[in-house]
């Protein structure tokens, strides 16, 4: 048992850092940072409406396109990374795999270029 | 470095697979409307795929490092799923041209939904099963919000979305809950791992991946969405729903339970009565108050669900081929029903109202005789094919015992004889009110005559349907 | 020949029924009377082989059933009283089959009507032919099956149909009876053809049953209890009330079935079962008495009736009681021989009757005629020489055969029998009486209807006179000419061996030789009885009322039939409606009714209403439900492991 609770220790330590991290990253800006908000400063960016406020709002639905799309490339690359370090071990048949992976993803991707997903406009 | 697996076992998912994706970039290069071709095209694809099955299947064969398994049992309710697909195909294409949504992503995610359907009948293992499930799922959600601009389908899609997403996480949960105590998710070092005793957590896991499938196949309690979904979704895709996937989520059922569970029977032979029981009381109940034929059908199939699952109950070799003869006729019964509903229109709109039918015998006396023969076969009335459906469930239940579950059965089915018997009346003897349209499509008249003969003809020589459901049976039980 | 005298009228009733439609009137009407005039013509040869020649014979059609050692088949048997009754039955049909042409040729269900009448006389056919109890039994269910149809064959009359069932639910008594009797005879003698039967008969003339805590001669209660069913069908004392209320049907019905034939099936039957009845003095007497009490109890009544159809429905009663009564002084010959001769005048009469009730534009009332024998003198005379037969003045039929009767009684010797011969001689005054009343008030006298109708009073076509006058050739001649054979000389060899006679039972042979006051007397008071119908209905019309006034509580009780339809409605059918109504409402309506299907339809509904309640249409309730079935399945399965 003692054995199986260690393998999830660097878990735990994981876990601990990101924690560590994110609270040293918040209380510096607030400690170390002149604080002078305006309206320009708390207005949302990028994704175009406020972070709190009621969810059941019209909003472009092309921003949410966009983000899917990324999700999806974004995952890919988190799959290519431990395939990379691991092609070694998984051999003629792993490396085929994520040949047919990225083929289905190309023709995903080919997909939504030509029905126009990409385009803003 | 692991050698390249076998890949031939799998041959007709890959050819699925490529026709798929062929399809799509077909599709999606083509300038003008390709859906016509394309859909001819993805029911050859199936209907191929239909051949390649049998040919690919030998004996019990396991490949792709034990996750994919093709045997037997496979085959069979692998042509099964891609019979009730290529049929329902065929009626959607009708509909997709009058209700101009013609667009060539339909036969491609059938395609899909179909794929995943076959490798959840080939899963021989969690993780394959989760897989396959999940790409038919996804596929499916799309294709019950694919009329898009309907406030019902839309509604539709989001509700089965959202339950299957609830029923998938469960699948998942439970997946997991067996893995931590049996420590592996491989369907045969499972059915090796409880011939001595069998930990909670694994009773509890196995709990909720039955609730999944149950889920799947919409047995009580987990039939709530299918009510909704089925009135909901465009007509031909519920069909495609009230057939193909209950198989493909049948047979996985029944190969989870048999397979890496053969040796808890016992246990969950008690869920699977009571999901069985009171599937068959809520489709025989819920169903009489029904005046929509969708809603009607979707109580229906909740029914069918229950009797085929007395066969699983039963648990022996015996009761799994009769749960496989069951769902053979389940389709030929349903996608016959579901052609005839197709055909009912009225100034071109798509009628859904059990009244609608109402004088059909006199305007179109062959479907109104069609229709009568699907009805009668549901009913369960002799000679018809669905006398024998659920008789060959009722006496495997009978020999190993289980008198309540045949009792039961018999009585749910005449309460369901009743609503059956119904929508005859209303054909025969009501007056029509204003007559539906005539010449709706040579196809649909097809698939309606071919699956009315065959439910007619099915008395004469059951022989072949039931000694390949026999060798289907023998296959998962090693035979 | 044999076979097709008996399924010719089959044959015909299934064409007529079925395809009535296609072959029209025309066709219907030809294709009966073709097949029953054919039959009529057969059933000559037949008794000219079978009686004259002496060569009785039986066929083996096919095995019916054979069950344990009951075995039945159908068999046809042919012998003098067979003959004698295809002659009766095969000619009366046939003058009724073509009589309807002309009377029934208004009426919109021609097919149907003439398929009935050759049903029954197919049945009829099978009853008196048949060479077991079972397969008599058959044609007798048979003849009460066309019985009812016919009765009630203008089913939107209310009285038309409530007096079929009447008929139908009387008969039910009577053939219990029946029923009862061929099961003891099959107990008795292990068997129900005819011939093992009467072959043992002498063998177990003395045995005893225990019935109902009382030992009795098992013969004895054979015959009672056929004896039973013949009364219901013959209308005797006690089940008489259907034959009244049958007169609802078209009048021709009323001359074949419940004149000529069917009602006589009872009389048959008893003689066919003459050598079971031989062999029980108690079931002869009892014979005896119901019969002679019938025969004055329906005289009676017969006297105050102003239905001209009634009277002459009464006087069948009153003559088929004569007809037992002989029979009960073991007469039997002479109780066919009226059964003979009777056929012929009580059709003619009924026929005779219908033909005015015809020309009168369907009015039977007797007070609203009169004076109409100058417009319909052929039918006038018709009636005369049936009325004239029917009272028996020589040398017409009914002398021949209802004196022979009288006079067997007084010849029997018994007290039984002078009993009987008493009552048959005040029947036979008051035969006389009320036939000259009905003939007196219909053709004489004054006009009592309205003016529209006299106009329209008019001969009938010769379709309907021509059997009339068949009929009336042997009202007059069929008694001087078969009394030689049926009661006289030659009536050993006649007979032969289809009716059995044991020692000591010589009625008839005394007849002949009884004192000539005796022999004298029916004639005498007929004579009598004429006399004083004309003197009370053409010289002093006014003493009938004054009468009626004087005697009123007689009048009445006559008028009212001696209440027994009052008796039975107080004593059976009202205790039966009640009963009836307490278990239709109460026990089907409430109890089965409410528990098996209603209640089951009910639940089933509900069911259905609360199934469908389910589906509320939130998704968070389908969710919770998907949840709560796991956790009910997991908190089952931790119960049960822990």
């Amino acid at each position: 048992m003692d054995t199986m609770l260690l393998e999830y220790l660097p878990i735990l330590l994981f876990l601990g850092i990101a924690v560590a991290f994110a609270a040293i990253a918040v209380g510096a800006s607030w400690l170390v940072a002149r604080q002078k908000p305006d309206v320009a400063k708390d207005s949302a960016y990028e994704c175009g409406f406020d972070a709190f406020d009621d969810a059941r709002s019209k909003f472009e639905v092309r921003f949410y396109l966009v983000a899917i799309l990324f999700i999806i490339f974004d995952l890919e690359v988190a799959f290519l990374f431990p395939w990379a370090v691991s092609l070694g071990k998984i051999g003629l048949f792993g490396f085929w795999s994520m040949i047919g992976f990225l083929g289905v993803l190309t023709v995903g991707f080919i997909y939504e270029w030509k029905k126009g997903a990409l385009e803003w406009e | 470095m692991q050698e390249l697996p076998n890949f031939a076992p799998a041959l007709p998912e890959i050819f699925i697979a490529f026709s798929a994706i062929a399809l799509l970039l077909l599709g999606v290069f083509r300038k003008e409307d390709a859906t016509q071709g394309i859909t001819v095209l993805a029911i050859v694809a199936m209907l191929f795929a239909g051949l390649l099955v049998p040919a690919a299947a030998g004996g019990r064969v396991v490949t792709f490092g034990g996750m994919f398994v093709v045997d037997g049992f496979s085959a069979f309710t692998k042509v099964l799923v891609l019979l009730a697909s290529a049929f329902t195909m065929a009626m959607s294409a009708n509909w997709l041209h009058r209700e101009k949504l013609e667009r060539f992503e339909y036969p491609v995610l059938m395609l899909l939904a179909t794929l995943g359907m076959m490798l959840m009948i080939s899963a021989n293992n969690l993780m394959a099963l989760y897989l396959g499930l999940e790409l038919q799922s996804l596929a499916l959600y799309v294709l019950a919000a694919y009329q898009r601009d309907s406030g019902r389908a839309t509604e539709a899609g989001l509700k089965y979305f959202v339950l299957g997403s609830l029923a998938s996480g469960m699948l998942l949960y439970g997946s997991s809950l067996i893995y931590g105590f049996a420590g592996t998710t491989g369907f045969d070092a499972l059915g090796h791992s409880f011939a001595q005793g069998v930990p909670v957590g694994v009773t509890v896991g196995m709990v909720f991946v039955i609730a999944a499938l149950a889920f799947k196949i919409s047995a009580v309690p987990f039939h709530m969405w299918t009510p909704d979904v089925y009135e909901g979704a465009p007509t031909p895709v519920t069909a495609f729903f009230a057939v193909a996937p209950k198989i493909a989520a049948f047979s996985l059922l029944v190969r989870v339970m048999v397979g890496p569970f053969g040796d808890l029977t016992h246990q969950w032979s008690q869920v699977v009565i009571f999901i069985s029981l009171a599937s068959m009381a809520l489709g025989a109940f819920g169903a009489i108050a029904q005046n929509n034929i969708k809603r009607l059908m979707a109580y229906s199939s909740i029914g069918h669900v229950g009797y085929a699952l007395i066969g699983l109950a039963v648990g022996d070799q015996v009761g799994i081929r009769g749960v496989l003869i069951y769902l053979a006729i389940y389709l030929f019964m349903n996608v016959g029903t579901f052609a005839v509903i197709l055909a009912m229109r009225q100034k071109g709109r798509l009628m859904e109202g059990i009244d609608d039918l109402a004088g059909l015998s006199k305007t179109h006396p062959m479907s109104a005789a069609a229709m009568a023969i699907f009805m009668f076969s549901m009913a369960g009335i002799p000679p018809l094919a669905g006398f024998w459906g659920k008789l060959y469930v009722f006496m495997a239940a009978i020999e190993k015992g289980f008198i309540t579950l045949a009792v039961v059965g018999v009585l749910t089915s005449v309460v369901s004889a009743y609503y059956y018997l119904r929508i005859i009346k209303v054909m025969y003897f009501d007056e029509p009110v204003e007559a539906l349209d005539h010449g709706t499509g040579k196809g649909l008249s097809f698939i309606v005559a071919f699956n009315a003969i065959l439910i007619v003809v099915f008395t004469f020589l059951p022989s072949s349907l039931v000694s390949s459901a026999s060798t289907a049976a023998a296959a998962l039980f090693g035979g | 020949m044999y076979t097709a005298v008996v399924f010719l009228p089959l044959f015909a009733a299934i064409i007529a029924g079925l395809f009535g439609r296609k072959i029209g009137d025309k066709g219907a009407q030809i294709i009966t009377c073709g097949a029953v005039g054919l039959s009529a013509l057969l059933s000559i040869p037949i008794f000219i082989e079978v009686v004259l020649n002496g060569h009785p014979a039986s066929f083996q059609l096919l095995n019916w059933f054979s069950s344990g050692n009951v075995e039945d088949a159908w068999a046809l048997r042919f012998d003098t009283l067979t003959a004698v009754m295809l002659i009766v039955v095969n000619w009366v049909s046939f003058m009724v089959h073509v009589y309807s042409i002309g009377y029934m040729h208004h009426d919109p269900s021609v097919p149907r009507f003439q398929a009935y009448l050759s049903l029954f006389t197919f049945a009829m056919l099978m009853l008196v032919t048949s060479d077991n109890l079972v397969q008599l039994f058959f044609g007798w269910e048979g003849v009460g099956l066309a019985s009812y149809l016919l009765i009630g064959f203008w089913y939107e009359k209310p009285s038309a149909c409530a007096a079929a069932i009447k008929a139908f639910v009387v008969n039910r008594v009577g053939d219990f009876g029946f029923a009862l009797g061929i099961f003891s005879v099959f107990v008795l003698f292990g068997s129900v053809n005819f011939d093992p039967i009467f072959a043992a008969a002498p063998a177990k003339a003395s045995t005893v049953i225990h019935v109902f805590g009382m030992d009795a001669n098992a013969i004895t209660v054979c015959c009672l209890l056929l004896f039973v069913g013949a009364m219901g069908k013959s209308a005797q004392l006690g089940l008489h009330t259907w034959l009244p209320d049958a007169m609802e049907g078209p009048t021709p019905v009323s001359a074949l079935i419940h004149a000529a034939t069917m009602v006589t099936a009872g009389v048959f039957m008893v003689a066919r079962m003459s050598p079971l009845f031989e062999y029980s003095q108690t079931a002869l007497n009892v014979v005896t008495v119901v019969g002679g009490l019938t025969a004055l109890f329906a005289a009676t009544v017969g006297c105050v009736q102003n239905d001209i159809k009634r009277i002459i429905a009464y006087s069948t009663c009153s003559q088929l009681g004569y007809m037992f009564f002989a029979i009960g002084v073991s007469a039997y010959q002479a109780g066919i021989f009226h059964l003979f001769t009777h056929a012929f005048f009580k059709a003619l009469l009924f026929l005779g009757a219908g033909s005015v009730i015809h020309a009168m534009s369907d009015e039977q009332d007797i007070r609203r005629m009169g004076g109409i024998w100058k417009r319909i003198p052929l039918t006038c005379v018709l009636m005369y020489i049936g009325s004239i037969a029917l009272a028996g003045i020589p040398p017409f039929a009914g002398y021949w055969s209802k004196d022979t009767i009288l006079e067997a009684a007084w010849g029997a010797g018994t007290p039984f029998g002078q009993f009987a011969y008493a009552l048959g001689v005040a029947a036979a005054f008051l035969t006389a009486f009320y036939s000259w009343r009905l003939l007196i008030l219909t053709f004489h006298g004054r006009p009592r209807a309205d003016e529209h109708v006299m106009a329209h009073v008019h001969e009938s076509p010769a379709v309907m006179t021509v059997p009339l006058m068949v009929l009336a050739a042997g009202a007059i001649f069929s008694g001087y000419v078969g009394h030689e054979d049926f009661i006289g000389e030659g009536m050993g060899r006649f007979w032969s061996k289809s009716i059995l006679l044991i020692d000591g039972h010589e009625a008839l042979h005394n007849a002949h030789h009884v004192p000539t006051t005796i022999s004298l007397l029916p004639t005498i008071v007929a004579v009598s009885g004429i006399a004083l119908a004309y003197v009370m209905y053409m010289f002093a019309p006014a003493l009938p009322r004054w009468l009626a006034k004087r005697f009123h509580g007689i009048y009445r009780f006559l008028l009212n039939k001696w209440y027994f339809d009052e008796l039975y409605d107080f004593l059976f059918v009202k205790p039966a409606f009640w009963l009836g109504n307490g278990l239709w409402k109460g026990g089907d309506g409430a109890v089965i009714d409410a528990c098996g299907p209603d209640g089951l339809a009910a639940v089933t509904r509900d069911l259905a209403r609360r199934a469908s309640a389910l589906q509320s249409g939130y998704l968070y309730h389908y969710a919770f439900a998907m949840l709560i079935g796991v956790a009910a399945f997991v908190t089952w399965y931790i119960v049960k492991a822990g």
